[in-house]
C-alpha cells in the first residue's frame, strides 16, 4: 500500500472514530496506535509513550493550567461584573451599545487569559442574560459572545500560539505581540458590524431606557476603575515577561497568582469558587493535554510516513504553484479540516505538516502564526465541531436553541474571513509591533 | 462475577476520585515552583536550575494521574453531533465497543511507558540538563498514571454494560 493511501485511511478512520462520539482523545490515540502497530510491529508500541514524554519537555505546556486557572477564576468569582456594568453604563445609551460593550469586555478578558473558555462563560452567565432581558435580537448577541471570547486565542496571552511556537519553533513573545493588533482590528471590525447593523434595524440592540440612563457622573467615573482591574492583571504578567526578567511560564504563573490575588482583595473567593476554579481547572487541562498527547502520537506516525515531504513535492513540484495560491490553498483546507476535526488535535496534526513548507516557501512564520490562529478561532465556531459551540450550547440561557447558536455565528465567521483576508494583503498589522519591540 | 464487577467498580472509581482530589491541588505547587524559580533569579543572582525540570514533572503527573478524575467528570468532550442525540441505551451500546479501542490505546501507551521505564531503571537514565534528575521516577509515575487510566476506563466499560443489561451498580 502506498503511503498516501494510508495516510488517508488514517484521516479517514478519525473522522469515523470521532463520528461515533467517544471521547476525542481516545478516538484519535487508538487510531494512531492501531497505525503504529500495523505499519511498524512491536517498533511501533513506543509510539504513544514517547508522545508523553514530548509533551512533558515542551515546557511552554506549563502556561496552560496556569492560564485556564486563571479564566476560571475570573468567571466564577464574577469579579469581571463590574467590568460588564462599566460597559452596560458608557455604551447603554447607543442602539447595540451593550452588544458592542459586549465586545470590549471580551478584549479585556482576553487579556487576561490565554483561551476562550472564560470569555464564553463570563458571555454567557452574565452578559447574555441581561442582553435578552433588554431585547437583544438573540442571535445576535449569541454570535457576540462567541466571536468576541474567540478573541481569547489571538490577544495576548493565548494558548494556541504558546502551541503554534513550540511547533514552528518561534519565540513566543514575538508571536503574541504579534496577535495584538489582529485581535484590536477584528474586535473593531465586530463593533461597526454591530454598529451598521442595528443603525439599519434598531430592533436587533435597543438603546437603554431612558431612566436607566440616568446615572450620575461620579458613578460612572467610579465604575471605569472596574477597567484598571485587567490592566493591572495583563500587567503584572506581560511587563516582567517583556523586560526578560521572567521566563513565559513563570509570568504565567505570576498571572494566576495576580488573579488569584484580586479575587481575594475584593472579597470573592469563597469556598465554592475555590473549589469550583481548581476542579474545572484540572478538568479542563485534562481535556487539552490528553488531546494533545494522543494528537503528538498521530502526528508522529504522520512523521514516520514521510507525509510532509510528500505534501512538499505535491504542492511544490507536482503542481508547480506559485507561493500565494499555497498560502491560500493551505488555509482553505485548514478552515474545511477545522470544522470537522477537533481543534487542538488539528493543531497539534496539521501544524506540523504546514507549517515547515510555509517556512521553505519563503513567508514569516510570525506572521503566518497569527493567521493561523485566526483560522483555529473559525474552526471554534463553525459547526460541527467547534469548541464554543459546545461551550454555548452548554451555558446559554435555555431560550437559545442549537439553531440559534448555529445561524447565529454566520456574519461573524463571514467578518473573520475578511480578517483574514486582510492580514494576508497586509502583514504589517502582525508584524509591526514585534518588530518595533524586537527590533527585527 | 457481578459482584465482582460491582466492586471493582466502586474501588477504582473511589481510588481514582481520591487520587484526583489530591491531584487537583498539586496546581499549587506547580505555582510555587515557578514562582521560586522568579524570585531565586532576583534574590540570588543565578536562578535555581531545577525549578523547570521539577514543574514540568509536576505537570505530567498532573494530567495523567489526575485523567481519571477528569474521565469520571465527563470533561472530555466527543464530538457530539450524533451522539448528543442518541438515548442512553444507544450511547451505551456504541461505547462498549469504542471504549475498548481507548483501552487499547492506554494498553499499548503503558507497554512502552513501562518498556521506558524499565529502561530507564537498568541504566540509570538522567535528563540532559544541569540539574541531571534520574529519570525512573517520574516514568514510574507516568506509567501509574496511565494505569490508573486504564482501570478507569474498564471501569466505564463495565458501567455501559450494566446500562445495557439494566443493572445497578
Amino acid at each position: 500500500m502506498s503511503y498516501e493511501l494510508i495516510a488517508i485511511l488514517m484521516f479517514s478512520s478519525l473522522m469515523l472514530m470521532l463520528m461515533t462520539g467517544q471521547r476525542v482523545f481516545g478516538a484519535i490515540g487508538a487510531i494512531a496506535a492501531i497505525a503504529a502497530l500495523t505499519l511498524w510491529g512491536t517498533g511501533g508500541s513506543d509510539i504513544p509513550f514517547s508522545a508523553a514524554m514530548k509533551v512533558m519537555k515542551w515546557y511552554p505546556m506549563l502556561t496552560l493550567p496556569m492560564f485556564i486557572f486563571m479564566g476560571y477564576i475570573l468567571s466564577e468569582s464574577r469579579i469581571a461584573e463590574d467590568l460588564y456594568k462599566m460597559f452596560h453604563v458608557w455604551m447603554g445609551p447607543i442602539n447595540g451599545g451593550l452588544a458592542i460593550g459586549t465586545i470590549g469586555l471580551m478584549v479585556l478578558i482576553s487579556a487576561m487569559n490565554g483561551l476562550s473558555v472564560a470569555g464564553m462563560a463570563i458571555g454567557a452567565t452574565v452578559a447574555l442574560p441581561e442582553l435578552l432581558r433588554r431585547g437583544y435580537d438573540k442571535r445576535m448577541i449569541t454570535g457576540v459572545v462567541q466571536a468576541g471570547s474567540s478573541l481569547g486565542i489571538l490577544v495576548p496571552p493565548s494558548v494556541v500560539l504558546v502551541l503554534y511556537a513550540m511547533i514552528a519553533r518561534q519565540p513566543v513573545g514575538q508571536l503574541w505581540l504579534a496577535g495584538v493588533f489582529p485581535g484590536l482590528m477584528m474586535a473593531g471590525m465586530f463593533i461597526i458590524y454591530i454598529y451598521i447593523r442595528c443603525r439599519i434595524q434598531p430592533e436587533l440592540g435597543p438603546p437603554l431606557p431612558m431612566e436607566e440612563r440616568n446615572v450620575p457622573r461620579k458613578e460612572k467615573l467610579r465604575l471605569l476603575w472596574a477597567g484598571v482591574l485587567p490592566i493591572a492583571i495583563f500587567a503584572s504578567m506581560m511587563f516582567p515577561f517583556l523586560k526578560g526578567w521572567t521566563s513565559l511560564v513563570e509570568s504565567s504563573a505570576l498571572g494566576a497568582l495576580a488573579a488569584l490575588t484580586a479575587a481575594i482583595l475584593k472579597g470573592r473567593m469563597t469556598k465554592k469558587v475555590f473549589e469550583v476554579s481548581v476542579r474545572q481547572t484540572l478538568a479542563i487541562s485534562c481535556m487539552f493535554m490528553w488531546i494533545v498527547l494522543a494528537a503528538l502520537g498521530f502526528g508522529a506516525v504522520f512523521d514516520g510516513l514521510g507525509a510532509v515531504k510528500a505534501i512538499d513535492a505535491l504542492f511544490t513540484e507536482q503542481l508547480g504553484l506559485n507561493p500565494w495560491v499555497i498560502l491560500i490553498l493551505m488555509q482553505l483546507s485548514f478552515l474545511i479540516m477545522g470544522t470537522f476535526l477537533d481543534d487542538t488535535a488539528m493543531l497539534v496534526i496539521v501544524a506540523p505538516l504546514y507549517v515547515p513548507l510555509v517556512g521553505e516557501l519563503g513567508f514569516d512564520l510570525i506572521w503566518y502564526g497569527v493567521l493561523y490562529t485566526v483560522t483555529t478561532q473559525i474552526a471554534y465556531m463553525t459547526p460541527p465541531f467547534g469548541y464554543n459551540l459546545f461551550l454555548m450550547r452548554s451555558m446559554a440561557p435555555p431560550e437559545i436553541t442549537l439553531r440559534d447558536i448555529y445561524a447565529s455565528i454566520v456574519p461573524f465567521v463571514l467578518i473573520m474571513v475578511v480578517a483574514l483576508a486582510t492580514l494576508m494583503v497586509f502583514p504589517q498589522i502582525a508584524t509591526w509591533l514585534p518588530d518595533y519591540v524586537y527590533g527585527r | 462475577m457481578l459482584k465482582a464487577a460491582s466492586v471493582y467498580v466502586k474501588v477504582v472509581d473511589r481510588f481514582n476520585y481520591f487520587i484526583g482530589r489530591i491531584m487537583m491541588y498539586s496546581l499549587f505547587v506547580m505555582i510555587a515552583v515557578l514562582l521560586w524559580s522568579t524570585l531565586s533569579k532576583q534574590i540570588f543572582v543565578v536562578p535555581a536550575y531545577w525549578t523547570l525540570e521539577m514543574a514540568q514533572f509536576l505537570l505530567v503527573a498532573y494530567y495523567l494521574v489526575g485523567g481519571p478524575y477528569s474521565m469520571q467528570m465527563g470533561s472530555h468532550v466527543r464530538m457530539d453531533l450524533f451522539y448528543g442525540e442518541w438515548s442512553d441505551r444507544k450511547k451505551a451500546w456504541v461505547d462498549c465497543f469504542t471504549v475498548i479501542l481507548l483501552i487499547f490505546y492506554l494498553g499499548v501507551m503503558l507497554y512502552g511507558g513501562i518498556d521506558s521505564t524499565s529502561y530507564a531503571l537498568e541504566y540509570n537514565e538522567r535528563a540532559p540538563s544541569l540539574w541531571r534528575p534520574l529519570m525512573w521516577p517520574v516514568k514510574a509515575v507516568m506509567c501509574f498514571g496511565i494505569f490508573l487510566m486504564l482501570l478507569q476506563a474498564i471501569s466505564e466499560l463495565i458501567k455501559d454494560v450494566a446500562t445495557l443489561r439494566k443493572i445497578e451498580i
